[in-house]
């Protein structure tokens, strides 16, 4: 599922630093958000398993 | 809840609070009315009407604010696209019949002007209508 970062204070019902997945934009312009500087899409972390 | 004076009403425009920006609101449920007049035998014949598709619109004044993430930011990426508005009479808890959501969703901003206004004015965003889509009343 795609998530994003919220960037701005002023994101209805989400905090800065919280995230808000593409179910919850429903209905909403996603590139304006992004535009606006009020999310940006969450980078994935990935972890490495080290050869025993 | 009694009559009140406006001075909280909350907005939202593509899920961002610019509620603090906000100098007028006008949410309007409307549908088009489409004429069913048929002919008539009658002596005195009258337009008769039958509601058509909803044709919802929500205005808004705001201030002005070029900062990030405030008003200029949140708008102008909107022009052409469709996006929801969402305004509540005030801003306590939100409540069917007495404090509800007005939800205008796939509405098209076609139209947006960031700079106006005369000297000495303060400068402002003037009447932004966000036009179509379906209007919900949600707590």
């Amino acid at each position: 599922m795609t998530t994003y970062k919220v960037l701005s204070d002023n994101f209805a019902g989400k905090a800065c630093g919280e995230t808000v997945t593409a179910e919850e934009l429903e209905g909403c312009s996603v590139e304006a958000l992004i535009a606006g500087g009020h999310i940006e899409p969450s980078v994935k972390s990935t972890k490495k398993v080290e050869a025993e | 809840m009694a009559i009140y004076v406006n001075k909280d009403i909350q907005v939202k425009v593509n899920a961002v609070d610019l509620t603090a920006y906000v100098t007028n609101v006008e949410v309007v449920k409307a549908v088009d009315s489409v004429e069913s007049t048929a002919m008539s035998t009658s002596a005195t014949n009258g337009h008769t009407f039958v509601g058509g598709i909803q044709n919802n619109s929500v205005t808004i004044t705001f201030n002005q604010d070029f900062a990030a993430t405030k008003v200029h930011a949140t708008l102008t990426g909107l022009v052409g696209t469709q996006t929801t508005v969402v305004v509540r009479p005030t801003s306590a808890v939100a409540g069917a019949g007495t404090n509800p959501d007005f939800t205008l969703t796939g509405a098209l901003m076609s139209e947006y002007r960031p700079v106006q206004g005369a000297v000495g004015d303060l400068a402002s965003v003037g009447a932004i209508t966000f036009t179509g889509g379906l209007i919900t009343e949600t707590a």
